[in-house]
Order: structure tokens, then sequence, then C-alpha cells
């Protein structure tokens, strides 16, 4: 079933009266772009009295109909949102998760509504702004914080003792479901078999951390969004997937996520850390970033090409491929070649 | 012989009108589905004017380093294999890979070289 904001406007406002106890009027609902797996709608509320009396500007997100269930649930989502939130990480505060599909059709959770701008296109040609940098740093180090002895994460599954063999393992898995072979990434692939580092004590990792995926109002870090692929893991897999070079949106000599330099990011993650930064730990999880965006970018190509799900932007991925390639070979290469 | 604007000049020209004349007009959600049409023709363009010799070069020399003919498919899919079993991770093989993703580059974004 499609939601309208009729709908959401309608029965939204009649749950959130129910939760907050006293009349809640629900305004100016619009869907916002993004999303092909959950959808995102702006949501005004007035709570009429009570603990919350007052207007509050929300969010409300919900899977999307066509929505593959591969990544964690809106409920798990809001789990780890809430756990960020405690350690300081920047989300977007969450509200309250709604676990019952009736109300809306869909389970969902309210979270508070974020200005800014999140488009990793437009971040990478702006000035840099001061401390925007140093901000992503302390913010991912605060991330990293989390550690797998809380219980509310158990749902994340048990760590990974070698999270470097783990990813191998699941990318070698996903290029065998593709027809066609892919010499290159295997290359990549081969190479980190043989130069996997040393195991570490795994941490919680976003797993998506990168511009694009975190919104910023004049310079401000305002947010980190999308936390549906987070999970235990090194800590320099976040690290290294925020600068590798597929992430700089072309703007190459801010090694930061096009956004800021190498040096101001680590400095933010190392004084709130309290940890040096492996730096070939970094460049070894460089590597494994365009390999994991290379075998995903081919993954997308094939949804387009078996006719799986038409679309422009899936078949122009497949066109990414070739520089992931390029990039994983230049890293890579051998010595006497 | 096909009269000239050759298919390539025709993309370009398209591209142009669509980009300049079209897009600067559309609403933001629509602006960006016009730069991927730009993007994709800009792709198509590039390999209309490279022709088939990159196609023929990547064949020979997948060929070359397998010791075996066939179809670009099945060369690629082999070298995959023997890279995966570590038969063929050395020098040369980094080589082919490597100039095979340069010339695909050329093509698919020459503005990241």
């Amino acid at each position: 079933m499609g939601l309208t904001s009729e709908i959401i406007i309608e029965r939204l406002g009649t749950y959130l009266s129910g939760v907050a106890g006293c009349p809640v009027n629900v305004s100016n609902v619009f869907k916002l772009s993004g999303g092909a797996i959950q959808e995102n709608w702006a949501v005004d509320a007035d709570v009429r009295s009570g603990d919350w009396a007052g207007q509050h500007w929300l969010v409300m997100r919900c899977d999307a109909p066509s929505g593959v269930a591969t990544s964690h649930s809106r409920v798990e989502e809001f789990t780890l949102l809430k756990a960020a939130h405690e350690v300081g990480v920047v989300v977007p505060v969450p509200c309250f998760v709604c676990d019952d599909a009736s109300v809306l059709g869909r389970r969902f959770f309210v979270m508070h509504r974020v200005s800014g701008m999140a488009a990793g296109h437009k971040l990478a040609r702006q000035e840099i702004s001061p401390g925007l940098g140093y901000e992503l740093g302390r913010n991912l180090a605060r991330i990293h914080s989390i550690d797998p002895s809380r219980k509310d994460l158990a749902f994340l599954g048990t760590p990974p003792m070698y999270p470097a063999q783990s990813a191998i393992t699941t990318y070698l898995k996903y290029l065998d479901d593709l027809e066609q072979g892919h010499p290159a990434i295997e290359w990549g692939l081969n190479w980190l078999g043989d130069h996997a580092p040393d195991p570490v004590q795994p941490v919680l990792c976003h797993r998506d951390y990168r511009t694009g995926n975190y919104m910023v109002d004049d310079g401000k870090l305002m947010a980190v969004l999308d936390w549906e692929f987070a999970g235990w893991s090194d800590p320099m897999e976040d690290i290294a997937w925020f600068c590798a070079k597929c992430w700089r949106f072309g703007a190459n000599e801010r090694e930061g996520g096009g956004v800021t330099s190498r040096e101001d990011f680590y400095q933010g993650y190392e004084e709130q850390s309290g940890h040096t930064i492996d730096r070939d730990g970094v460049y070894y999880w460089e590597v494994m970033a365009h390999v994991r965006w290379a075998v995903i970018a081919c993954q997308q190509a094939a949804r387009h090409v078996s006719g799986e799900e038409r679309s422009l932007e899936l078949a122009l991925t497949a066109h990414v491929v070739p520089e992931l390639e390029l990039e994983i070979l230049r890293m890579t290469e051998p010595k006497n070649a | 012989m096909r009269d000239r604007p050759s298919g390539a000049e025709l993309l370009d020209i398209a591209r142009e009108v669509l980009r300049d004349k079209i897009t600067p007009d559309l609403t933001p959600d629509c602006r960006y589905d016009a730069l991927m049409v730009a993007n994709a023709m800009a792709i198509v363009m590039r390999q209309v004017e490279a022709g088939e010799q990159g196609q023929a070069d990547e064949r020979q020399a997948l060929s070359k380093i397998l010791g075996m003919e066939g179809d670009p498919d099945m060369l690629n899919t082999e070298l995959a294999n023997r890279i995966r079993f570590g038969d063929a991770a050395n020098p040369a093989t980094w080589k082919v890979l490597h100039d095979i993703a340069l010339a695909r580059v050329v093509e698919s974004n020459p503005k990241y070289l």
C-alpha cells in the first residue's frame, strides 16, 4: 500500500495523541527525497499539553513498499540511533519506534528533523569549513566507543574474529552470484587475502560513514544518517571508507571525504579516541573500500541488465566500475611490474 | 558511407541542447535525471568514437596471457578463476588488467585520469 500525506496526518495524529496522552495535531506532511529501500516523511506535530507540549519538526522513517529485507529493520535502526545518541554521536534525535504494523501498514520510527544538506557532489564543491573535518573525526571515534558487550545491540550478531577475512568471503560470494567474471576485482581480493592486518577488537562500525550520508548546515555537522549497514568490525574500515578516493566526489586533493584534509579528520579521531590511527591499516581498508564499492556497483548493474529493476541510475553505476578497478590495481601494483 | 554528422557528432549536439537549454528549466528532481541522461549519452558517444579496437585489444591481451581463445566474457571469467585460485597473481597479469582498466576508464570517465 502506498502511503499518502492524508493517511499519515490522520493515522499518525491519532497514534501520537495516544502516545502523548493529549491531542496532537499533525500537519505539513511531505515525502523527503532519496531512499529506495526506506521512505522518509517530514511531519510537523503540534502537541497541545503535557511533557512534550509544543511544536515538533520530525521525520517519520518507514520501509518502502518494495523494500528488500537485506538491511536492519526499522526497530533495529532505531536502537542503533539511540545507542549512538547516548554516547554523543551527532544523529537525528530518535523519539520513539512503532513496532505495530497496523498503524501505518508498516513499522516506523520518528526522529527529529535536521536542517542542512547531505549531497556529496555539492559539499565537495564548497569551500572547506573549518572544524568540519575535525568534528567528523571526533564523531566517528564516538561511534567506535561502542563495543559488542552491549546487550541492546545483540541483534548485530557475533563480532567477527577476523573482520577483513569475513569481508573478503562475503565479496567473493557476491561475485559468484554474478554471471560474468571480474578479474580486476579478484586481483584486489587476492591482494587483500595476502595482506590482511592482525585482528583487532571489533567495535561498532557505521559501515557507510561517508560524504553524502551526513547533513551539514552552514559548515556545521548536523547529523549522521543511514545506519542500515552498521555492524561489528575493524574501526579502520570506517576511517578508510570515509577517506577512500571513490568517495571524494571529484575533490581528490581533499582526502577526507572531499570536504576536509585527511589530517584534520585524523586529528579529531585521535584526540577523541585516544588511539593513534594505524596508517597501514587504513591503506589496506581503502583497497577494501574500492573492492566493496566495485562489487556493489556490479550487483546494481546486474539488477538493471537482468531486467529485475530497470533504472538509469543503476545502469550508470556499471560505468563507475572501471575507475574503481583502476584504483584497486594502482594501489596493489606489484613491486617488479 | 554515412553522411555527416556522424552518430557521435549527433549525440554530441543533442547532449549540448539537453544540458544547456533543457536542463536549467527543470525541477531539481528532473534536473538530476537529465544530467544522468547527458552522462549516459557522453559514454555512448565515447564508445562510438572509439569503435571496436579497444574490445579487440582486450580480447587479444587476455588470450595471450591465458594461452587460449574465446569470447571476452569467457576469457574474463577464466582469468578471474585463475586469480582466485592463485595461479595468475603475477606482475604480467597486473599489467594486462591495468591496461584494460585504463582503456575502459577512457570511455567511462576520462576525467578520472
